[in-house]
């Protein structure tokens, strides 16, 4: 058994996805409490209380939106007060909760996935998708901090030239402006180098392979049918209305029957499956250590 | 037996009249280095890319190329790309993707390898290399040698039987040059790679190449032992510059025959054929003018508020109308005290003073008129025009005041122009301003040897005008030739600074050539000058003259 964040990057970023889909379908209190349970739960599994700053500001974003759902939307049949003359309904209020829990879900799941998914693993998924669009990729992250390093490096230069002056505002912007295109210019040059350093090593005389470092094991597998497994229940449920919701006129949940049981244990189990696996390796770890 | 052969080729660039090359015939066999040699211009690169067919420049071809008894023409493409590598002047051009890792599966991707048979050839390549550490990098973070080497394992992932090096190590400080280098060395003994390599650094290649090529405008001179090349082509200065030390010295003395190859057989010789009664020149006196044109009293800089200090206390006086050479190691701050000194970074203590006054003093860029300037080492920051005309123009440079002429390369582009060519339109577009303090960091880097005589000209020139000129340089033959004051910079201060006789011959290793070479036999010979003066003085041992 291997956490997600060691698995093959397509598990770790289907995994993601699939965890997301449901709370994006369909707005469920239970279905979004475990959501943002689980995804919490893998944060502070792996990174402890690292990421706290980042939660108050989610934390404040989910506020924001319940506070002011009701201040725009007056449909509800429960009215708890009236602000200038406009009715706050209780159902209003507990949309706006849904929706911010949603959101404040999403972004927290987000958040262990841009944690997990390194640039490499992305390229890793991409070219198994196309090699063209992976390479692209590539030389588009190598490209982009190189040109902001070699705008620094040309403002310098111009700058000890006596060229480049920034007293006044349109000086400056003369200034940035010369910057840019010289390093434009400089950048359009070194594209014939590397041009010629890819097809000196062959780039476009037939099929490219993509070359990543990560192999696909059989847990691998057996992790992405027991993801899919999972999703497919839960949207067994979703699409069968077994955990049905509506909010206007009245808050109404149907009648949750054995279906919907299924539906939530099978999402539970998806939303806690990385924590679970993380806080059994860290036990192995522990294990193994102390046998040290 | 042959595993490259050149028979009778002629080539002429698309849309000109004079052909790049003329009727170049020779062989290379499996196994063998081949060094080639020739001034700017001379078709050395031309010759070089076409052995390639992919990256062949256009133009007319006559005659034949044969890899092991093939013509190129008729190998695919793939296979040309697969079995000749070719790496480039500069390191970071040639790299392609964001990832070490991917940068060395890059030219198996393109050959559409398996996963497998990637893994396979980059995981040895990287032992091989040792590039192991920094596998999982990003390529940015590299410094200049390792990229180099990054280029050199990534060609090599394809397992070519030739490889093609044009200028490999033009970018690089000596101590990773001299590293790449040796690289060369090992894969050519070991692996017995045959390669042929563009380089000017004699001092370390000749002594490791099994042959020499020599080519002037397009033709082929010489194609020989470095040994007997030397013997023929010795005599003209135009060729010898561009020789190890010990030629050079062999040859400026009159001598006849087989000259020295290397420091070590360079030592023999001197001792052999020279006596060393008179073993020193005169110190020559250390005057300087009245006013200091920089000073840095104490100074500290750092690049970011947590980081390390790069500038320590640094002290420096710069007096009017010297030259000043600032050397040192990578990463001991020369460049940054450079940038300092003009004005592009604030130090957070201590006082930087141009021509006496405050440097904080001068106000809306006064600094930068008629005062400081700064040629900055990668001139590619420096260019924006299509033609040297517009280029100097937007500077507001007057060509006819320039100590150099450059009217036949008014009508270029700034980017055509060879590496010096380069250099001295980036140095008409700093003398623009008549600076009276001119900084320049490494100004010869990448130059070959006329080039480079040609810049120490005009660097003294400047100095006879009066302008005080402050070099940050590796070059340890340049500061010996040129420089009033040498500066070794060491972990962010001046560790020592005299006349460049005293500072070369007190050095041991951060020291020229010659030095190395008459250590022990002479006290004080640092230039190629000092050594023929001394040798004269002494007269050839045994009584012959």
């Amino acid at each position: 058994m291997k956490s997600l964040e060691r698995s093959h990057p397509t598990v770790t970023l289907l995994y993601f996805l699939a965890v997301t889909l449901p709370v994006m379908l369909c707005m469920e209190p239970l279905l979004l409490c475990i959501s943002l349970a689980g995804a919490l739960a893998l944060l502070f599994s792996r990174t402890g209380g690292r990421n706290i700053r980042t939660l108050l500001y989610f934390l404040a974003l989910l506020l924001l939106i319940a506070l002011v759902n009701p201040l725009f939307q007056h449909d509800g049949v429960t009215v708890l007060f009236f602000l200038n003359g406009n009715p706050v309904t209780w159902e209003a209020i507990a949309f706006g909760l849904c929706a911010g829990a949603m959101t404040l879900a999403v972004l927290c799941w987000f958040l262990s996935m841009s944690q997990m998914m390194t640039t490499d693993k992305y390229l890793c998924v991409f070219g198994a998708l196309s090699p063209k669009l992976s390479l692209m990729l590539s030389m588009a992250l190598r490209f982009v901090p190189l040109f902001t390093k070699r705008m620094h490096a040309v403002r310098l230069a111009q700058r000890g030239l006596g060229l480049y002056r920034d007293g006044t505002l349109p000086d400056k912007l003369r200034g940035e402006l010369r910057v840019f295109s010289v390093t434009v210019t400089w950048a359009l040059e070194n594209g014939i180098h590397t041009a010629d350093s890819m097809e000196a090593r062959g780039y476009g005389t037939g099929r490219r392979t993509a070359y990543a470092e990560y192999d696909f094991h059989a847990w691998d597998g057996a992790l992405l049918a027991l993801i899919l497994l999972m999703l497919a229940l839960t949207l067994c449920g979703l699409l069968t209305d077994a955990v049905a919701v509506t909010f206007y006129p009245a808050l109404v949940r149907a009648e949750r029957g054995v279906l919907a049981a299924l539906t939530y244990a099978a999402y539970t189990l998806l939303s806690f499956l990385p924590t679970l696996l993380t806080v059994q390796e860290k036990i192995k770890w522990h294990f193994l250590q102390s046998k040290i | 037996m042959a595993l490259l052969t050149v028979e009778n080729l002629s080539f002429t660039y698309a849309g000109e009249e004079t052909p790049a090359l003329q009727d170049v015939s020779f062989s290379i066999r499996r196994g063998e280095m081949v060094v080639l040699c020739g001034a700017t211009g001379c078709g050395k690169s031309t010759l070089m890319r076409l052995f390639k067919r992919e990256i062949s420049p256009m133009g007319e071809v006559s005659g034949e190329i044969l890899l092991g008894g093939t013509p190129t023409a008729s190998l695919s493409v793939r296979e040309s790309a697969a079995r000749i590598g070719y790496v480039m002047q500069h390191p970071e051009e040639q790299i392609v993707t964001d990832k070490v890792w991917h940068e060395l599966a890059f030219g198996l991707e393109s050959l559409g390898y398996p996963r497998d048979a990637i893994r396979r050839r980059v995981a040895e390549m990287a032992s091989y290399f040792d590039i192991e550490p920094w596998f999982d990098k990003d390529t940015a973070s590299l410094s200049g040698g390792q990229k180099q080497l990054l280029n050199l394992a990534a060609v090599l992932v394809t397992d070519p039987e030739l490889l093609l090096l044009d200028e490999p190590t033009a970018q690089l400080d000596p101590i990773a040059a001299a590293d790449f280098i040796d690289t060369l060395r090992r894969l050519n003994r070991e692996l017995g790679l045959t390669m042929l390599l563009i380089e000017h650094r004699p001092e370390e290649v000749m002594p490791i190449c099994d042959r020499l090529m020599i080519m002037e405008e397009g033709r082929l001179l010489a194609i020989d032992t470095p040994r007997r090349v030397m013997e023929t082509l010795g005599t003209r200065p135009e060729i010898l510059c561009g020789m190890p030390a010990s030629v050079r010295l062999f040859h400026t003395l009159g001598e006849n025959g087989t000259p020295p190859l290397g420091i070590r057989e360079g030592r023999e010789f001197l001792k052999a054929s020279y006596a060393n009664d008179v073993r020193a020149l005169p110190h020559e006196p250390y005057t300087h003018g009245e006013r200091v044109a920089l000073s840095m009293k104490n100074v500290c800089f750092r690049y970011e508020k947590t980081g390390a200090d790069v500038l320590r206390d640094t002290t420096l006086e710069v007096f009017e109308g010297e030259i000043l050479c600032l050397l040192g190691a990578n990463g001991s701050g020369k460049t940054t005290a450079l940038s300092v000194a003009a004005g592009l970074f604030k130090p957070y203590s201590g006082t930087v003073r141009v021509f006496g006054k405050k440097q904080k003093d001068y106000r809306d860029g006064s600094l930068y008129r008629s005062c400081v300037a700064l040629l900055p080492q990668n001139v590619q920051t420096v260019f924006l025009k299509s033609t040297v005309r517009e280029e100097l123009a937007d500077a507001g440079a007057d060509p006819a005041a320039l100590p150099y002429d450059l009217t036949h390369l008014m009508a270029r582009h700034p980017y055509d122009l060879s590496g010096g060519e380069r250099q001295l339109v980036a140095l008409a577009k700093v003398l623009a301003t008549s600076p009276r303090l001119l900084l320049a960091d490494e100004p010869t880097k990448g130059l070959d040897a006329n080039a480079k005589r040609h810049l120490i000209e005009i660097f003294r020139t400047l100095k006879q005008n009066g302008v005080t000129v402050v070099i940050v340089t590796h070059d340890t033959e340049l500061a010996a030739e040129l420089c009033d004051r040498a500066a070794l910079f060491f972990r962010g201060g001046i560790a020592s600074i005299s006349t460049p006789r005293a500072f070369f011959s007190e050095n041991r290793f951060y020291t020229t050539a010659v030095s190395r070479m008459t250590r022990g036999i002479y006290d004080n010979a640092v230039t190629q000058s000092d050594a023929v003066s001394l040798c004269r003085q002494n007269g050839r041992r045994g009584g012959a003259s």
